[in-house]
């Protein structure tokens, strides 16, 4: 076992490196750099800005220098320094504004996960024991409404019924008086009374997908000689369900869970703009948008770094719960 | 639209004078600045007021206190701010009918010589900024030469303040006065300073004032190597130039906090902060009528927005106190749907920009760029065109049919030239473009071009909202047999491509046509019809392309050349008007519709924001309706 663990974490080295190459290089590859569309800005907005300045500014940047030289300049900062550069659009530390946000996306990424679950695996239990029942069917409808509706979709719709129906203020995480206003209870229950939404948004698509693959795979299971054996044995409906099949069809789930700190850290992007959340997605989005390079390259570095270690907690997890693992 | 002309006072070379009579004032101030003072951290109001501040009159006398609401969508978005406290020496300010007047900002006088060469102006007695400290011309000094003529913090001399290639000369008089001399006359130089202000780095800073006693600090004739070092370290940025420029960390009103200012607000919380906001300045040197000390509204906040949906969710939900940013007038209903929900009211102002189809006259395609170059190929682009039905599908009917021209209320309007080939008429169309050679068409109906190849316009636009405006304008070529392609394009692609040269036609908001002089660019080709040929202008040959030698966009140049150096403004403008003329009868840019009205969502409990007023850059936007005279009633 460890020493598998050791191949595994040694296996993730050179990779980390490949990806934060990978990382810089893709965004550099939009026609343009972030001084053109800094340019452009500043021209629609009637500021005046000569091709002789914005050469300079290419200088002071070191846009002009070879691709290596720059990404050297980078890494070499964030690894030895844990200085992930200048955001140029936001003229900040790009650290400050990442962990500052982090925090937040964190929070509602989890609360969501957790949420997803709690739906998912019981609902796919029960229509997997109790097929082509009414309420399989009736969970069937939702599944797919759940799955084929976007995020952004459902997002606009329970805004729309907050602001129409509920006469709530919605967008954004706080009303505009606690945004600034340090914590406080009140602030708190503000709080929740604006999480709900992104919360249902991003549960139900998850949750959609994963009841299916729930469901199906209990089927598979609940058919086996083992579970038979079980009920053979005279344990109650419940025991052999969670006993066995159960922790057998979460297999996926446990493999999968490592997936799940990039999508934590990125959130639900689309959602995250809708619903005007100051989380990290639209953080990133913009960079993107605007080829902000050091906000845009950390982030998709920090991303690809998750996958990385989700991907290894996910084999360890793996192999310590199916020791079929280790061997293969 | 009214006749009524937007300049109703200009600038000449008289003598004029800000404060009024020599009245007794009695100052008040906001409470809470005068809790301050009586906390002693604040000295009484009398001493912080110039002996003889400015007057703002205000359209209806307020009361002091509240926070103003906004929204910002992030640091690209400054000018929101920006617009609404920017400090000029002469600034353009509404008059009672909605006029733009130049009015004197910080300064007691100001005069110019007969010919146009020399400008004297006399800053306020008693002037402070926002830490207390004078405003002399020790900080004008300080501007002239540590920063303007410093080529480490401003590389390139900028065309406006250096006419003919000779920077503009700064004579210091007195502690308050100052004379700025240029080699030749320059008569629309007060309208560029209202504009420009005092150009790099950034518009955003008052004409000609920097805090000497806070920004030497950073300034290489002042600090030494190890000091600029550590102060690049401190605010994060990779050299000490850096802290200067458009978006200077040390230098940038608006993201730091420490920076003197001279502007009715300063930063309080800067971004990143998801809502930015600001705070008044105690020492802001205007009153009004009855010598209130303005601003009246004691703060700002900018809540940061991602989506367009969500700010008009923020409307509706009357979050917002005064607004027009990023509001579209295809949401109109919804706005005045809201209305009550929201407790605000909508206050039209005048739109300025034209939205147009501008063909690249220096198309790398060269039988493109040909039937470009032929008149009646632009008369066909221009009269194909159903401007009426655009508008009524895509503006809820409230813009108007015009042509890319100085627009009305100008006073270099011209009603010929505004309805120049705007009249529909697809069957002239087809008739013009058959003359100009283009009579044969392919089996799908659409017109060849002398090359054989089907007659098809690439036509880019980098905002997805203008898609159905493209769809429309496609089937109005259609008809007369030119293929539209759309795209909706990245804005970087986009101004990429513009730069490259590498486009066939574009849709953009063709703007500045009210004070033209102010920014006469747009008539010379700039970003628009002729941009290489304007970098071949504007570099001397040096880049960009020539253009032919009978091409009227050299008039142009030549007539702006002209009045450049005109020794009056009449004698100036009437270049000015001939070139409005060469440009609007020559058809380069294909107006199709404008002068629609600006919606500004107003708090109920907002005052004293007029009316139809003109929406320009020239004009600085919001800056126009004088933002320190609003107030928002307290209960």
């Amino acid at each position: 076992m460890v020493a598998f663990i050791g191949r595994r974490a040694l296996l993730a080295i050179p990779t980390l490196i490949f990806i934060s190459f990978i990382s810089f290089v893709i965004i550099q590859l939009p026609p343009g750099d972030y001084v053109t569309s800094y340019a452009a800005q500043l021209r629609q907005q009637g500021d005046y800005v000569s091709a002789a300045q914005e050469a300079i500014m290419r200088q002071n940047m070191g846009l002009n220098d070879p691709i290596l030289v720059q990404y050297w300049r980078w890494i070499s900062n964030i690894v030895f320094r844990g200085d992930f550069g200048h955001s140029l659009e936001w003229n900040a530390p790009v650290g400050s504004l990442i962990w500052d946000r982090l925090a937040l996306t964190l929070a509602i990424s989890s609360l969501s996960l957790v949420f997803t679950w709690i739906i998912a695996i019981p609902v796919g239990v029960y229509s997997a024991t109790r097929q082509y029942s009414i309420l399989d069917h009736l969970f069937t409808v939702f599944g797919f409404l759940g799955k084929g509706v976007p995020d952004f979709l459902l997002a606009l719709i329970l805004m729309w019924i907050g602001f129409i129906y509920l006469q709530i203020d919605v967008g954004g995480l706080f009303s505009p008086q606690y945004q600034n206003a340090p914590w406080s209870w009140d602030k708190l229950v503000n709080l929740l009374s604006h999480l709900w939404i992104p919360l249902v948004v991003l549960a139900t698509g998850g949750a959609a997908g994963l009841i299916r693959v729930m469901r199906a795979n209990m089927l598979d299971e609940l058919g086996k000689p083992y579970v038979e054996t079980a009920y053979a044995q005279g344990l109650s409906e419940r025991q052999v369900v969670w006993n066995y099949p159960v922790r057998v069809a979460l297999n996926p789930f446990i493999s999968t869970v490592g997936w799940s700190l990039p999508a934590l850290f990125s959130g639900d992007v689309i959602t995250a703009v809708v619903l005007n959340l100051p989380t990290t997605g639209p953080l990133l989005l913009q960079a993107l948008k605007m080829q902000d390079m050091y906000l845009a390259g950390s982030f998709i570095l920090i991303l690809s770094v998750f996958t990385v270690i989700g991907t290894l907690v996910s084999d360890i997890l793996l192999a310590w719960f199916d020791p079929r693992i280790r061997y293969a | 639209m009214n006749s009524k002309r937007w300049i109703t006072a200009l600038a000449a070379g008289i003598l004029c004078t800000t404060g009024l009579s020599g009245l007794a004032w009695a100052f008040q101030e906001a409470p809470m600045l005068a809790e301050q003072v009586q906390a002693g951290s604040l000295p009484p109001v009398d001493e912080r007021l110039p002996t003889k501040p400015a007057v703002v009159t205000a359209i209806e006398v307020g009361q002091y206190g509240g926070t103003w609401r906004r929204a910002f969508n992030g640091p690209g978005d400054r000018w929101g701010p920006t617009k609404l406290m920017e400090e000029r020496v002469l600034k353009w300010t509404a008059d009672a009918n909605g006029g733009a007047v130049l009015t004197p900002g910080y300064i007691e006088s100001y005069s110019v010589n007969e010919n146009s060469t020399e400008f004297t102006f006399t800053l306020l007695e008693g002037l402070k900024w926002s830490d207390g400290q004078p405003v002399t011309t020790e900080d004008v000094a300080f501007w002239y030469n540590d920063i303007f003529l410093n080529r480490k913090i401003v590389p390139t001399l900028e065309p406006t303040f250096a006419p003919g290639g000779v920077p503009l000369e700064l004579e210091v008089v007195d502690e308050r006065t100052f004379t700025v001399k240029f080699a030749q006359p320059y008569v629309y130089f007060l309208q560029i300073l209202a504009k420009d202000s005092t150009g790099e780095p950034s518009l955003d800073r008052p004409s000609f004032l920097f805090p000497k006693h806070y920004l030497s600090q950073f300034n290489n004739n002042y600090a030494s190597e190890d000091e600029l070092t550590a102060a690049a370290k401190k605010f994060n940025v990779a050299a000490w130039t850096d802290l200067w420029g458009s978006k200077g960390a040390a230098t940038a009103w608006w993201s730091n906090p420490d920076l003197p200012v001279i502007t009715a607000w300063k930063i309080e919380t800067p971004p990143p902060a998801d809502t930015v906001v600001m705070v008044r300045n105690p020492y802001y040197y205007a009153v009004d009528q009855e010598g209130n000390q303005l601003p009246y509204i004691d703060r700002i906040e900018h809540r940061l927005f991602q989506d367009p949906e969500t700010l008009n969710l923020m409307v509706a939900q009357g979050q917002l106190d005064m607004q027009d940013r990023h509001l579209s007038l295809a949401n109109y209903t919804f706005y005045k749907e809201n209305e009550a929900r929201g407790g605000y009211h909508t206050v039209n102002w005048k739109d300025t920009n034209i939205w147009s189809l501008v063909p690249n006259m220096t198309v790398k395609d060269e039988t493109l760029a040909a039937l470009f170059a032929d008149a009646k190929v632009r008369e066909a682009f221009s009269v194909a065109v159903d401007r009426e039905l655009i508008i009524e599908l895509t503006q809820s009917g409230l813009a108007q049919p015009v042509q890319a021209a100085p627009v009305s209320g100008s006073q270099y309007y011209n009603e010929e030239l505004a309805s120049h080939w705007t009249e529909y008429d697809p069957d002239l169309a087809n008739q013009l473009l058959d003359e100009a050679g283009l009579d044969k068409r392919d089996d799908a109906g659409f017109r060849l071009r002398p090359d054989g190849k089907r007659f098809s316009l690439v036509v880019e636009t980098s905002d997805a909202a203008h898609a159905k405006t493209l769809e429309l304008l496609t089937e109005n070529y259609a008809e007369v047999g030119i293929e539209m392609l759309p795209r909706v394009i990245d804005r970087t692609q986009w101004d990429n491509n513009r730069a490259n040269n590498d486009f066939q036609m574009h849709w953009i908001p063709f703007d500045r046509m009210t004070y033209v002089p102010a920014d006469p660019r747009r008539l010379m080709g700039w970003d628009s019809f002729g941009n290489e040929y304007f970098k071949w202008y504007s570099t001397d040959g040096a880049e960009g392309i020539e253009p032919p030698a009978d091409d009227p966009i050299r008039e142009i140049w030549a007539l702006w050349d002209k009045a450049s150096q005109s020794a009056s403004v009449e004698e100036a403008d009437v270049s000015v008007n001939e070139m409005a003329r060469i440009f609007g009868e020559q058809g380069w840019v294909i107006g199709v519709y404008g002068e629609g009205p600006v919606v500004n969502i107003v708090s109920n409990a907002m005052h004293n924001v007029q009316p139809d007023l003109v929406q320009d850059d020239i004009f600085r936007g919001v800056g126009l309706a004088r933002t320190q005279q609003f107030w928002l009633e307290q209960n």
